[in-house]
């Protein structure tokens, strides 16, 4: 593994937030030839079938923080790349608001790409987040795992 | 009342904090113990931890079998789902 000196730009967000303005502030800062960013949205309608009215994310508060942090810095030294800028929203998200915004700057389009691809899955897998879906109905369920890839 | 040094705190999330009704106990530490037997003392469901079910001991995963220590913060944690 590489030693990593990558700038780390992470945090999660409490309220909706706009990631094309972040992205783009971020971008301000980084002078690297390859960048790759992956957006994700919540749904608006579950994997049964059912309309969403909202979701709940929770998280573990400061083991999330930590284990992000880790992530990320595992995954910057894997790929060598130059910084990594994540947002990921906790606590109630609405139908079509940003969930996570990841950007990988790097020297190289191979690296920026497999470092995202591979940071957003670790994400999913090692951070201590759980989504809970309601739907127009009313009713709630935890979301067991992960979407299909 | 127990003194501090001689409990731990558990924590649960997510469904299995509704499952059981609480998110946070403080209970005694009589002795060697492990997140499992915890599990089976706090009849949070079985003999063994249900596949899917993971362990954190202050804040870090690790094995069910691991050794706590008095002031620990114990947390089981349903299957992750985020990003």
């Amino acid at each position: 593994m590489n030693s990593t000196h990558a700038c780390l730009d992470l945090a999660l967000c409490q309220r909706s937030f706009d990631p094309h303005a972040l992205l783009a502030n971020w971008e301000l800062r980084q002078t690297n030839a390859a960048t790759a960013v992956f957006l994700g949205r919540m749904r608006g309608v579950s994997l049964d079938g059912d309309a969403l009215r909202a979701m709940e994310l929770e998280h573990y508060p400061s083991m999330c923080e930590a284990q992000l942090h880790q992530l990320a810095t595992r995954q910057s030294a894997a790929h060598a790349v130059d910084a990594v800028l994540l947002r990921h929203r906790v606590g109630t998200v609405l139908p079509g608001e940003a969930l996570v915004l990841l950007a990988v700057a790097a020297p190289r389009r191979g690296a920026a790409q497999r470092c995202c691809q591979e940071l957003l899955e670790s994400i999913k897998h090692e951070a201590p987040f759980w989504k809970k879906e309601i739907t127009a109905a009313g009713s709630c369920r935890w979301v067991e795992g992960n979407t299909p890839f | 009342m127990q003194p501090l040094a001689t409990t731990i705190n558990v924590r649960l999330f997510a469904a299995l904090r509704e499952q059981a009704g609480w998110g946070c106990r403080t209970m005694p530490l009589m002795g060697p113990s492990t997140p499992l037997q915890c599990w089976r003392e706090l009849e949070l469901g079985g003999e063994h931890l249900p596949v899917g079910i993971r362990v954190a001991i202050n804040q870090r995963f690790v094995a069910a079998d691991t050794t706590l220590q008095a002031g620990d913060e114990l947390a089981f944690l349903p299957p992750i789902s985020g990003g």
